[in-house]
């Protein structure tokens, strides 16, 4: 069965021919690979392609199916596409449109200020909350003209990373 | 004779002195905020006190927390490590009234040193270069005019109780003189508590170079020259290295002559830094004294063959140094290097989190001081710094390279880190040559976030490895149900292959 592999904005088409232990066989984009590949520590993969040695990180981002890809040259975004996804993803259309509306805090850290409140209409460029890490802070401002729907947190509270902050219209 | 150091600290630098500790047979005792419960330092120390919450105000700033620690573990002495308490006169102060040894200087010199404009009238007194500007602070508006007259533009307005680069405004144009000062006035009022403003000369292309000196209490100081500090991101320091490319012998000994003079000048005792500013002619001033060890300290230790911790704590027990000036000597090259859990793609944002997986390099001429094993979590608290490599080589060039190849062999998961950035900046010209000031990162900013070339079989490898780890989970949740069937997964590979040949 091929699947959707999305790297960034590349959508590659991934087809598994045969695996034995170690030895893998997969067709990438219509490309061969007949390759050598063992996972040597936990999160890092070892691959072997025509005498080649590759290392590869790997982060598994918020579901099983999404990961954070580190080579030796660049950090990538990696999307597994398989028939559930595509379902889900038909079925949430504006997605984009949805996040825009949502201000999620992209590190773990505590709130230190909320300068606004709920129900308040704010204009692009203003400062909706401060989230303090490590010493610094960092302070997440409004892209467009909005409305305040819903502040799910509180000056003091600490939030995860990709944890949805507040809400806007 | 000390026999037990408390270390007021967290992080590399705890684990840093402890390790000092144990080689000269005192026991180490470490302090934890409720953050810090699985620390390194905390697991490294023969023992450990909790002293209080997560936030520093709560523990590592809490004098009297740490004090009490002190006392229920009998520790003759405190090492404050660099940050924290370690150049506050108060905590010095009251470690001297309870009998217990503060490992760093009379609280006399850390105040002395602690503000900007006291320090300026001292080293001027002292025949120590400064700065061309005020030796007092400026009230209003008119004064500052004048002193610009004086002087001339461009000028820096400077809190006095400044440090870390807050508080300071850079004046180009006359205009902006008045807006300029009131926004420093306000800010060191925000950030220190004191709205006490100085003005001084800007110096364009400047040069961050420090010495290091270790003072005995018998009045013995020697230098154990320079570092170079000029790699700076908003004015704190990313890369340093020892000796400096701008420097020549003569330069050399008589800047460390003028950092020995600057130290007398406030009876100074342990180990501190004399931080210098250098114009591209070669023109030095003092800017500031820091009164600790700073998180620099190790190419300084390799390069002269010098434990300063260890130098720290005999100056303590009032022995005389083992050596003097003559004996000292620079043998090679050594760059350090700072790992910050940090993105560099997004504007340096801090990312603390829970480490995965980490590889440290090792080698021939590598010394790697750090923090965090695998499954430690990063707490948001405090600072991002998280590992301080340090290559040294018998030339430049072969410093530069082992470091190249040290961050190459650096892998950490779970959180980002300026590894990629760091890897960037050995492979500048400017940089490989020697030739940078403090503008160095502005100056080469497209390089340093320019991205690598990943082609498609790089991209290729990336999806490969994501698309199996992806498939051995699906598995392990699925088994297969027919596990005999290995055997013909050739036949199925060979007769898949001819297919595909058609």
């Amino acid at each position: 069965m091929a699947y959707e592999v999305n790297l960034e904005h590349r959508s590659a088409k991934v087809e598994l021919l045969n695996r034995v232990g170690n030895k893998v066989l997969l067709d990438i984009d219509g490309h061969k690979y007949d390759v050598d590949i063992a996972m040597v520590e936990k999160g890092v993969y070892s691959i072997l392609y025509n005498g080649h040695s590759y290392n590869v990180e790997l982060i598994e981002g918020d579901s099983s199916k999404k990961y954070i890809v580190n080579t030796f040259a660049k950090t990538f975004n990696v999307e597994i596409v398989d028939a559930e996804s595509k379902y889900i993803s038909s079925r949430s259309q504006g997605m984009a449109a949805e996040e825009e509306n949502q201000v999620v805090s992209p590190m773990p850290g505590k709130v230190v200020k909320i300068p606004v409140k709920a129900g308040e209409e704010v204009t692009a460029g203003q400062t909706l909350i401060v989230v303090e890490a490590m010493k610094m802070q960092s302070e997440f401002k409004a892209s467009h003209d909005k409305k305040v729907l819903e502040i799910l947190v509180k000056e003091g509270d600490t939030v995860n990373a990709h944890q949805l902050m507040m809400k806007l219209e | 004779m000390i026999k037990k150091v408390l270390v007021a600290n967290r992080g590399e630098i705890a684990v840093r002195v402890m390790r000092s500790c144990r080689e000269m047979g005192i026991r180490s005792v470490a302090v934890f905020s409720d953050a810090d419960r699985n620390s390194m330092h905390v697991r490294y120390a023969d023992e450990a006190y909790n002293i209080g919450p997560a936030p520093s105000r709560e523990s590592y700033l809490n004098i009297e927390a740490i004090i009490q620690a002190a006392k229920i573990s009998g520790a003759d002495a405190v090492h404050p490590g660099y940050g924290f308490l370690s150049e506050n006169a108060a905590f010095a102060t009251r470690c001297q009234d309870e009998g217990i040894i503060f490992v760093g200087p009379d609280p006399y010199a850390i105040t002395t040193m602690g503000d900007k404009i006291i320090a300026r009238q001292t080293m001027i007194a002292a025949g120590v270069p400064v700065v061309p500007g005020t030796t007092e602070k400026i009230n209003d508006e008119q004064k500052a005019l004048e002193i610009v007259n004086e002087i001339g533009l461009p000028v820096m307005i400077k809190a006095s109780a400044g440090g870390g680069g807050k508080g300071m405004r850079l004046v180009k144009h006359i205009d902006e003189l008045g807006s300029s000062f009131r926004r420093a006035k306000s800010e060191a009022m925000n950030a220190f508590g004191n709205d006490a403003v100085y003005i001084e000369k800007y110096i364009e292309s400047p040069h961050h170079i420090e010495f290091q000196i270790l003072a005995d209490s018998l009045g013995n100081v020697v230098h154990l020259f320079e570092r170079e500090c000029s790699i700076q991101r908003r004015h704190q320091k990313v890369i340093e290295e020892t000796p400096s490319p701008l420097m020549n012998p003569e330069l050399r000994r008589e800047m460390g002559e003028t950092a020995v003079q600057a130290a007398r000048a406030v009876n100074y005792k342990g180990a501190g830094t004399i931080e210098f500013i250098v114009s591209d002619d070669l023109k030095y001033y003092f800017l500031e004294m820091n009164t600790r060890l700073q998180v620099e300290h190790p190419v300084t230790e390799r390069v002269v063959g010098v434990d300063l911790v260890k130098e720290q704590i005999n100056i303590a027990n009032g022995n005389p140094l083992p050596f003097r000036q003559e004996d000292l000597r620079q043998s090679g090259h050594s760059v350090q290097c700072r790992i910050y859990a940090e993105d560099p793609d997004n504007n340096f944002m801090p990312n603390p989190g829970l480490i995965s997986h980490i590889t440290e390099p090792h080698g021939l001429g590598l010394r790697c001081d750090g923090y965090v094993y695998e499954g430690y979590e990063i707490p948001i608290h405090y600072d991002p710094m998280i590992t301080k490599l340090i290559s040294w080589g018998e030339t430049r060039t072969e410093a530069i390279a082992r470091m190249k190849r040290a961050l190459y062999e650096y892998k950490i998961t779970g959180v980002k880190t300026n590894i990629k950035f760091l890897e960037k900046i050995m492979d500048t010209n400017d940089f490989k040559d020697g030739k940078y000031n403090t503008h160095f990162i502005e100056k080469n900013e497209a390089a340093l976030h320019a991205s690598r070339l990943c082609g498609t079989e790089c991209e290729d490898m990336a999806i490969m490895a994501a698309f199996v780890d992806f498939l051995t989970k699906m598995e392990r949740i699925q088994p297969p149900r027919y596990t005999d069937e290995l055997g013909s997964n050739w036949k199925d590979f060979g007769r898949k292959r001819n297919v595909l040949r058609l």
